[in-house]
């Protein structure tokens, strides 16, 4: 069952990992190809819109080792 | 909003603050697995913030010159985050594995704080203008 509740927290906290940053870098293309003068702008909002977006599946990680081997 | 590199230079600057302040906890406190643990953790969220901002830049500069860029190292940064539970796992007389997940998320903080603070700054000088 560890092995089974380990698979699920990593595979959904990957999946809404995935979705969320397909749509910050889909829409930070888009805007750096509209407006290439706000290019160091949007780059920067998608910096820190990445690193929020991959705090949830670091923790899935951990709780999948933890689930795992503890 | 400040350039990246200028971004991830001040949060560079935090984080080898905070990781000097937790070196010299666990040279100078009894509490010598935590604080190892918390200097395991807080280097690994360093390396991904480091890791994330080559990578984004990497982008950047590939949409600026019509190339194409086929990953941003998500998977890379969440090994990077498995191997470092994995060795707190492996010897917890050495790392303490609660401190290790606490420095995880030191970057988020430091990011989280200095937003605040940009946001109050930019607030304090349109009520000067």
């Amino acid at each position: 069952m560890g092995a089974l509740a380990a698979a699920i927290a990593v595979g959904l906290a990957a999946l809404g990992a995935g979705l969320g940053n397909g749509l910050i870098v889909s829409k930070t293309v888009e805007g750096m190809a509209r407006q290439p003068e706000a290019s160091g702008l949007l780059r920067t909002t998608m910096f820190i819109g990445i690193a929020f977006v991959e705090a949830i599946p670091i923790m899935g990680v951990v709780i999948a080792f933890i689930a795992i081997f503890l | 909003m400040p350039d990246l590199e200028l971004l991830y230079n001040r949060y560079k600057k935090y984080m080898y603050f905070i990781l000097a302040i937790v070196a010299l906890g666990w040279g100078f406190t009894v509490f010598k697995t935590f604080f190892a643990g918390l200097f395991l953790g807080i280097s690994v969220s360093f390396l991904n913030l480091w890791l994330l901002k080559q990578r984004t830049l990497r982008l950047s500069k590939a949409v600026q010159k019509n190339k194409t860029v086929y990953s941003i190292g998500t998977f890379s940064r969440l090994a990077y985050v498995a191997l470092a539970v994995l060795v707190a796992l492996k010897y917890p007389d050495v790392f303490h594995l609660i401190a290790t997940i606490i420095g995880f998320t030191v970057s988020y903080i430091v990011i989280f704080i200095d937003l605040i603070v940009l946001f109050f700054k930019k607030q304090f000088r349109q009520e000067e203008r």
